[in-house]
């Protein structure tokens, strides 16, 4: 038996507008193994990231609220946790990197001085042995001269470092469990490929949990144990990398793999999926996918589809099933 | 119908920006965004450029089109070099080659409808009749899959994937023979990519399109071009046939770009080669082969000559030293 | 003129609205040369003012503003949303009527009824020492307010109510006046310094920066020395010297409109230079003047009614700062002299800045209203 690491359950994340009630976050469950690494797969407004930002407390109080659902990590719920539990959280035991380094890097603090910064924070080190810490986090990151680095700002840097400098900001308390919100997005082919390159080595030699956000299914292949697929706040699908790839069940799933371009088949047309996200304000009601869906039933259109188990660890919440 | 025309020939084309420093504004030196560039595209081709960030590749869009002054080199469409054509000249080249931008969302006049954008080019170039721009007008609607009732609406009315649409039936509303379209799916979800990808194609067998694709993206790229060329730091290292260039890629550099890609066909464990440390400066870029600094096949000429594009035979052309210089 | 003759010779000059000003501003500078040289009052120079501001306005505000109802549509709907702009917006609605057809009920601001003098407000009442002539002592004589003067009257007997609408006249005249110009100038300036950029922008931004540091109020006192006080010359003094700060602001925006994409595909497209600046470029800084623009208006409000405190004000007529510098003298006794106009002047700048900030939160796109 597998120890569960973080636990989410039913989570729901509302956001309060002048415009109505954002139901960014609707009713997820997914449950992340202790050294595994589980991909949060979806497209822009499907709620990963919310969800990310919800497991930390960081959702913007005024309009947003976690309305529902408990997240525990380590037994402590921490949809129920003080600010000062949360915090305490936060940085240590789960870490979070975000998909812009350079708009999440203070550009007025050296990079040395802001891993420093992090690591007083929580360890209880001098200066002088956060200073060295720094360096070898640096250094682990596959920064080339760490110690010339560490003195860098955050603009002095290419787009990959400073995405090398923002994981180790990330790593520098050793953090059972690391969120990375598409790290990989904003970053040319090869730069992609190195840090894929260091994550994998990072999960190994750490043996660390990873949640990985992303929208490209490509890096999920290349890293993630298993996959959750996400759609309009609510989750399509649950599987196993290897699985969800060979043998995808729910429609939106087997679009979106069929709509990628591929190298290996020189093509025309592409698949697509029709239509667009439906508005998370007021969405309909049932299945969410069921106006772009080509399998759609009557019932898709009342009722919201139950999770149904397809194979061990591989769960489709859809009617056909 | 002769398609196999040469439409567009860039011939050593460069476009520098000199910086300047100091108190005098002196001139430090110049940031070689493109470096002496050629290739050719026949009508109805779809030749696609593929590059990382800084090599150059939407810079080298927008000076074929004169949206930057050309510092050296010909751009010859159609037996007339433009580089050397006047603004009034220049204005009836306007109709037939256009431009389709990356970000769907800067690339509208907010404070137009989009039928006022889309019916811009027409109104320029003499349509002056609204009553038959509107039609013209709402026909481009309907090709690129928008209603005509659209025309009245403003671009913050519609998603990113619409808005897309909208700036394709801008390029397309006077009839243009060659489009360059500078990361026209970058910015959007892949479902939504995959829809405009095959507008794209759709249109380009409707009207004998051809195009310049620029992306980063290697799948996407492969997915819509004949022919592939890959740019680094400014110059072209290798030109092929799209499937060549996959299967069987020549330069390193390429190597690396095929081998990056995520895929999720791809079979996990396989060998990717990481290219080490990051592009090099266009400010300062390496002597002799400017790859040299990161290649994995390096060798000791490369530092210190240059090499030249060179035909390996059926088309296929590569610049590097492997091959012979 | 045929239908298509129209159309051509509007395309030389660069537009219908061009074609139609043209000959308005050649009529107008025709008018005003006959009126300075041929000596034949035709307009007041406030008049001259009016028509020109009218005539820019109307071509270049109310017609967008038309054809483009969808738009203005959708941000008034903003607006609508901010309870304070809406009540400021009110406000100056209800100021607007009052200086219009308050004139027509009520009597005539100037008209001094010594009898009548020093009395207060409806529902309040005063006691001052009156020296009765009878008698030959003084005694304690309480006035009332009266509904003949709700307001009471100052200490020449003018109705106050009366004086207060010529007042608002008087203000939003100046305030719509003088930042007209003054937002008309910075504009310009701002637009044609951040297109042509280079020396052209070097030499005017220099230009704006000398006169941002020019003594408007020397300039002012010196033409009130030599032509004596007038309301236009305070629209014009003020106007000519206030466009500094719109020109930097529209600068700006423009510099950074200007590498936007949608302009690069308008040169894509073929569009001339002017074409840009006239229907891409200025129509994506009209909500930036707009919103300069309402907020520059009680700048210029409280400086006019400054200007009339100290006294350089235009005698003719009454404004808010001149029944100030009445009332100040004796603000023990007759209070209401120098309240009631305080309370105006200050009401009306609260407006004007909630409308203004109202506006500016609509008009951002990132601001979700």
């Amino acid at each position: 038996m597998k120890e569960v690491i973080l636990s989410v359950k039913n989570l729901k994340t509302y956001f309060f507008t002048k415009r109505g009630v954002v139901r960014a976050v609707d009713g997820i469950s997914f449950d992340l193994v202790k050294g595994e690494c589980l991909c949060l797969v979806g497209e822009s407004g499907c709620g990963k990231t919310v969800t990310a930002l919800s497991i930390l407390g960081l959702i913007d109080s005024p309009p947003g609220r976690v309305v529902g659902g408990e997240i525990f990590y380590d037994s402590t719920d921490l949809t129920k946790s003080s600010a000062e539990k949360l915090r305490h959280i936060r940085g240590k035991e789960i870490a979070m990197i975000f998909q812009d380094a350079q708009s999440a890097l203070n550009p007025v603090f050296t990079i040395g001085d802001q891993i420093v910064e992090q690591i007083k924070l929580h360890l209880a080190v001098s200066q002088r042995g956060a200073k060295e810490r720094a360096i070898g986090l640096l250094k682990e990151v596959g920064i080339p001269s760490p110690e010339e680095v560490a003195g860098y700002y955050p603009h002095q840097l290419s787009g990959g470092m400073r995405q090398r400098a923002m994981i180790a900001m990330g790593l520098s308390c050793d953090p059972q469990l690391l969120i990375a919100d598409e790290p990989t997005t904003a970053v040319d082919v090869t730069i992609k490929a190195q840090i894929i390159d260091l994550f994998q080595k990072l999960k190994e030699s750490r043996r660390m949990s990873l949640l990985f956000i992303t929208h490209e299914l490509g890096i999920v292949s290349e890293i993630g144990d298993r996959i959750v697929v996400m759609y309009a706040g609510r989750v399509a699908e649950t599987a196993p990398a290897a699985e969800l790839l060979k043998n995808p069940k729910h429609p939106y799933t087997s679009g979106l793999i069929r709509c990628l371009p591929d190298i290996t088949q020189e093509g025309e047309r592409l698949e697509s999926i029709p239509g667009t996200v439906p508005s998370l304000v007021n969405p309909p009601r049932g299945c969410l996918f069921h106006p772009r869906c080509n399998r759609a039933m009557a019932i898709c259109r009342k009722e919201e589809p139950p999770p149904v188990s397809i194979s061990r660890g591989h769960t489709v919440f859809c009617h056909l099933y | 119908m002769m398609l196999n025309h040469k439409l567009l020939e860039v011939e050593d084309l460069k476009k520098y920006y000199p910086v300047t420093g100091g108190l005098f504004y002196r001139h430090l030196g110049d940031i070689k965004a493109v470096d002496g560039v050629s290739f050719y595209i026949k009508e109805g081709e779809t030749l696609g450029l593929v590059g990382e960030s800084g090599c150059g590749k939407s810079t080298l869009g927008r000076t074929i089109l004169r949206l930057e002054e050309p510092t050296a080199g010909k751009i010859i469409y159609r037996r007339t070099d433009i580089a050397k054509l006047d603004r009034k000249q220049l204005r009836g080249l306007r109709k037939e080659i256009q431009i389709i931008f990356q970000d769907p969302q800067s690339s509208l006049d907010p404070r137009m409808t989009i039928g006022q954008s889309i019916g811009e080019a027409l109104l320029i170039h003499g349509l002056k009749d609204e009553r038959k721009r509107g039609q013209r007008v709402n026909d481009m609607l309907e090709r690129v899959g928008l209603e005509a009732q659209y025309a009245l609406r403003y671009p913050h009315e519609f998603s990113s994937g619409q808005r897309q649409r909208i700036g394709i039936a801008r390029a397309l509303a006077t009839s243009p023979r060659l489009i360059i379209a500078d990361e026209p799916v970058s910015a959007l979800d892949v479902s939504i990519q995959a829809q405009i990808l095959n507008l794209m194609l759709d249109l380009r067998r409707e009207f004998s399109l051809a195009y310049l694709f620029i992306a980063h993206d290697l799948s996407v790229i492969r997915q819509i071009s004949q022919r592939v060329a890959v740019m680094y730091l400014g110059k072209i290292v290798e030109l092929a046939e799209a499937g060549e260039i996959f299967k069987d890629a020549l330069h390193p550099y390429t190597e690396a770009l095929v081998s990056a890609i995520p895929s999720i066909r791809k079979k996990k464990g396989r060998t990717r080669i990481l290219l080490p440390g990051t592009v090099p400066s266009p400010l300062n870029p390496p002597s002799g082969c400017r790859f040299h600094t990161r290649c994995h096949r390096v060798m000791p000429i490369c530092p210190q000559v240059e090499p030249h594009l060179k035909d390996m035979g059926n088309g296929h052309l590569v610049a590097c030293h492997l091959y012979g210089v | 003129m045929t239908k298509k003759r129209i159309k051509r010779l509007a395309g030389r000059v660069g537009g219908i609205k061009n074609l139609i000003l043209i000959p308005l501003a050649a009529l107008w500078l025709l008018t005003l040369l006959l009126d300075i040289f041929v000596v034949e009052k035709i307009f007041t120079p406030l008049g001259y003012l009016y028509i020109a501001i009218g005539i820019l306005a109307l071509i270049y505000v109310v017609w967008p503003l038309y054809s483009g109802r969808r738009l203005v549509d959708y941000y008034w709907q903003r607006v609508k949303k901010n309870r304070l702009a809406v009540g400021g917006l009110a406000f100056i609605l209800f100021l607007i009527l009052l200086a219009l057809i308050g004139p027509f009920f009520t009597t005539d601001p100037t008209a001094a009824n010594f009898e009548e003098k020093n009395t207060p407000p409806v529902g309040f009442s005063i006691e001052e020492s009156v020296y009765h002539a009878e008698t030959g002592q003084f005694i304690t004589k309480a006035t009332s307010g009266t509904w003949e003067h709700p307001l009471g009257t100052d200490n020449k007997g003018r109705d106050l109510l009366a004086m207060l609408i010529s007042g608002a006249g008087v203000s939003l005249q100046v305030g719509l006046l003088a930042t007209g110009i003054a937002v008309a100038l910075g504009t310009l300036i701002g637009v044609i310094s951040a297109y042509l950029g280079g020396k052209v922008d070097n030499i005017l931004m220099r230009f704006t920066d000398v006169m941002m540091t020019f003594p408007f109020f020397l300039l002012l006192v010196f033409i009130i020395f030599i032509f004596g006080p007038s309301l236009a010359f305070i629209v014009l003094v003020i106007g000519l010297t206030g466009w500094t700060g719109t020109a930097r602001l529209i600068r700006s925006e423009t510099l950074s409109l200007r590498t936007r994409e949608f302009i690069l595909a308008a040169k894509a497209l073929g569009a001339s230079d002017g074409r840009i600046v006239l229907a891409h470029l200025i129509p994506n800084v009209v909500s930036l003047i707009v919103v300069i623009a309402t907020l520059s208006i009680p700048g210029v409000i409280l400086a006019e009614a400054a200007l009339s405190f100290i006294g350089l004000g235009d005698p003719s007529v009454t404004s808010w700062g001149m029944i100030l510098r009445a009332g100040q003298q004796s603000l023990d006794i007759t209070w209401w002299v120098a309240v009631v106009p305080g309370v105006m002047l200050f009401l009306t700048v609260l407006a004007f800045n909630f409308v203004g900030d109202g506006l500016r939160d609509a008009f951002d796109p990132r601001s979700s209203v």
